[in-house]
């Protein structure tokens, strides 16, 4: 009796008790737990993998000084889900190592790369989009491409344009080679070409600071080829106005408005009210500078009516100072200030501070050269007579409308 | 000089009263008494000449301080001068067993572990985590004569002191989760095996880095646990891995010897002992064999294996093996369509051939 019931006894506390690994779950650490589990399986190589990374984030701690941002964020390897993640993918990516299916291990990597998308886990991106797209075997497959992808508009993001111009250079023909979808199913011809284009755009920025035109040119034709080879009008739109803008730059106004026609054709093709306005906009500048300013007038007036249909009001504001601008340049003042005042009532729609300020002092301006126009050849003459007419005006003057623009510029001094 | 002339019968009446003389190494009823310390007892001539052999020869002299009472021994400041023995002691059997293990001599290393051990208990308490080399080594010399039951209890204590410890450190944990996973392995629980290798390999990362020899080390036992159990694509990646670690490790000591020392004689000298340089070998061509014996016939493990095998003669001395594993290494680098493993191991058969003439 005692006998069968002491083994009944042994065998519920048998039951009860947990079993070594469950015990090792309460007792080791998430890191140990997790690495342990790998190498159970024979995953030896996403260990270590994972070792080193949960090390190279303890060492960025360390190096860094206490109390700073870098120093005050959880540590890796206190972070479970990070850790799981890394765990499910690295074991499945070294499984298919195991078997050569070198497509799923990029896959898997690639995962990871999305995976990790917090901004202190920048560098982990880094480390798995490269480890996906630097393999030596797989490493033209699609999931590789697209890692290389995403390592050209991370480099771009990061302001490293010499590096996102390699790599968004290296995978460009292999991105062709495949008919590539990437994750969320935009072909991966079109991204790489996207990310060329914004590169060498940037990159042209620094030439064109310094008035190095060729390079600018040069880089801009390269962006602007590379976006009509690809089916995207919109930046084959963005393109052409960026290099019409080097070009006006640079002073050569007649292909500058050429590349300004092929912008508007395409923003109007696509219907993008915006990239439309900044046309128009760019080819007034262009028409202004070599003396045509009827036509300049022309195209803001179009900017304008654009802004103003499709309701973009800070363009439709930009395109009323810029018109009053011209006129102000022309000395017509009453059209100037009628152009200044609408711009100010459209910034004020707008509640912009900054427009608002900057058209008040623009109608202000404007109003003070256009009422003081007819008096101003007595303020210099400074004979009695003028004098006195310009008492007589001080005592009449009330509210005044403001004096007609005459047609001939005057050229004469006011003060 | 003969340990059989170093005792004598002992004289009961010669001795204090109430006092019975145990064995040195198995704690019954002593009979015979070292006449070179007069301190250290036995039961039979072969106990004693098992301790002779084993320790005692190296710390006879040691002890006579140790375990003779005197009025200042037995002051504060004579106990503590007698705990810095004892703690000397300790170390010089720690070294002596370790030297007998890796030569392979496990029963010689028994009374050097066993002292070694009580030495311990005397100075740290029974339970203390100092004591888990000293269980380890005893362990390690049994477990090498097949005592599998002795080495159980001995490890279940080291755990217990372990387990009690938290800050104990990852070095310590390394060897008991090592000890530990052989355990298993002898014993055909390849379950627990793995686990308690992992956890090896874990915390020899932790103590020595990623690509130690220590944590290779590990991995090579690993996968012959996965091997038992059959799932041949892991013993492939494992072996790989040590044989990784080991050519890095081993090209890094030649490049190193050969710059250091010009001289060739000094090259011939041995880096490693003998014992290590066995062991390295048996597993280096455990592996060989078994990439040869592969149905993939991996040119580059091979040629890996191979090569570092012969490098290791080389730094060991022997030419004729050297050169025979060079040329085995040869053949199979010269299958691998980018080879860069033919021009070193072609340098390092020149370096032979120079040392031969």
């Amino acid at each position: 009796m005692s006998g069968s019931l002491q083994t009944s006894l042994i065998a519920d506390t048998s039951v009860q008790l947990p079993s070594k690994e469950e015990v090792a779950l309460f007792r080791n650490s998430l890191k140990q737990n997790i690495c342990v589990q790998m190498l159970k399986e024979g995953y030896h190589r996403s260990f270590s993998e994972l070792f080193f990374l949960i090390h190279s984030n303890q060492d960025e701690t360390a190096s860094t000084k206490p109390g700073s941002v870098v120093s005050l964020l959880t540590p890796l390897e206190e972070q479970q889900d990070k850790l799981e993640a890394m765990r499910l993918h690295l074991t499945r990516a070294e499984q298919a190592e195991r078997i050569g299916s070198w497509s799923v291990v990029c896959e898997q990597r690639l995962c990871l790369g999305q995976y990790f998308s917090a901004p202190e886990d920048l560098w982990l991106r880094f480390h798995f989009y490269h480890s996906c797209a630097d393999r030596e075997q797989g490493g033209c497959s699609r999931p590789a491409t697209e890692a290389r992808v995403c390592l050209a508009e991370l480099y771009l993001q990061q302001g490293d344009l010499e590096e996102a111009r390699h790599q968004a250079e290296l995978c460009l023909t292999q991105a062709d080679s495949g008919d590539w979808l990437d994750s969320a199913g935009c072909p991966l011809r079109l991204r790489v070409r996207r990310a060329l284009c914004r590169i060498y755009s940037q990159l042209a920025d620094a030439p064109l600071a310094t008035a190095n035109y060729d390079e600018a040119l040069a880089l801009l034709h390269k962006g602007y080829s590379i976006a009509t080879e690809s089916e995207d009008k919109e930046i084959q739109g963005d393109g052409a106005y960026r290099l019409g803008l080097a070009y006006q730059c640079s002073g050569d106004h007649d292909t500058a408005k050429k590349f300004f026609n092929t912008c508007m054709q395409i923003c109007g093709t696509l219907q993008d009210a915006d990239g439309l306005g900044e046309a128009y906009k760019a080819m007034a500048t262009s028409l202004e500078s070599e003396g045509n300013t009827d036509a300049s007038v022309r195209c803001l007036e179009e900017f304008a009516d654009i802004s103003r249909s499709s309701g973009l009001l800070h363009n439709l504001v930009d395109a009323c100072l810029c018109l009053g601008n011209v006129f102000y340049t022309m000395s017509q003042y009453k059209r100037a200030c009628e152009s200044f005042l609408q711009g100010y009532e459209v910034a004020c729609q707008t509640g912009d501070v900054a427009p608002i300020q900057t058209a008040q002092v623009l109608v202000a301006n404007a109003r003070a050269r256009s009422l003081i126009k007819t008096y101003s050849a007595d303020v210099t003459s400074a004979t009695p007579t003028a004098l006195h007419r310009l008492l007589a005006w001080k005592d009449t003057r009330g509210h005044e409308e403001l004096s007609a623009d005459c047609a001939a510029p005057t050229t004469t001094a006011w003060y | 000089m003969d340990a059989e002339d170093g005792c004598s019968k002992i004289i009961p009446l010669a001795l204090p009263k109430g006092v019975k003389k145990l064995c040195e190494l198995c704690q019954k009823e002593a009979h015979l008494q070292c006449t070179k310390c007069r301190v250290t007892f036995y039961c039979d001539a072969e106990h004693q000449q098992a301790d002779w052999v084993g320790i005692h020869e190296r710390i006879c002299q040691l002890l006579v301080p140790i375990r003779t009472p005197t009025i200042f021994s037995l002051q504060q400041a004579g106990r503590i001068e007698t705990r810095i023995k004892k703690v000397e002691l300790i170390e010089i059997c720690r070294l002596v067993t370790q030297g007998k293990l890796s030569e392979g001599k496990y029963q010689e290393a028994l009374p050097a572990a066993q002292f070694c051990l009580r030495c311990s208990i005397d100075v740290h308490g029974p339970s203390a985590v100092q004591l888990v080399p000293a269980f380890l080594q005893l362990a390690e010399a049994n477990m090498g004569l097949g005592n599998l039951a002795v080495v159980m209890e001995l490890l279940s204590q080291a755990e217990w002191a372990v387990l009690k410890s938290p800050e104990c450190g990852p070095a310590v944990r390394h060897q008991l989760h090592r000890i530990l996973g052989r355990l298993h392995t002898a014993t055909g629980n390849l379950e627990a095996a793995l686990l308690h290798f992992s956890n090896d390999i874990y915390f020899a990362s932790e103590a020595y880095g990623l690509h130690s020899t220590v944590t290779c080390g590990g991995y090579f036992l690993m996968a012959n646990v996965f091997a038992k159990q059959g799932r041949m694509p892991i013993v492939r990646s494992l072996y790989s891995q040590v044989v990784h670690t080991w050519h890095y490790h081993l090209t890094e000591h030649l490049r190193t010897q050969v710059q250091n020392v010009e001289n060739p004689v000094t090259v011939l000298e041995p880096c490693y002992d003998n014992s290590q340089q066995a062991e390295v070998d048996k597993m280096l061509r455990t592996i060989l064999e078994f990439a040869q014996s592969d149905s993939r016939k991996d040119s580059t493990q091979i040629a890996l294996a191979a090569h570092c095998l012969a490098m290791l003669w080389f730094l060991g001395g022997d030419s004729l093996k050297a050169l025979g594993f060079g040329s085995t290494a040869l053949q199979a680098s010269q299958l691998i369509p980018n080879h860069d493993l033919t021009e070193p191991i072609q340098g390092l058969l020149q370096l032979v051939n120079g040392l031969q003439i």
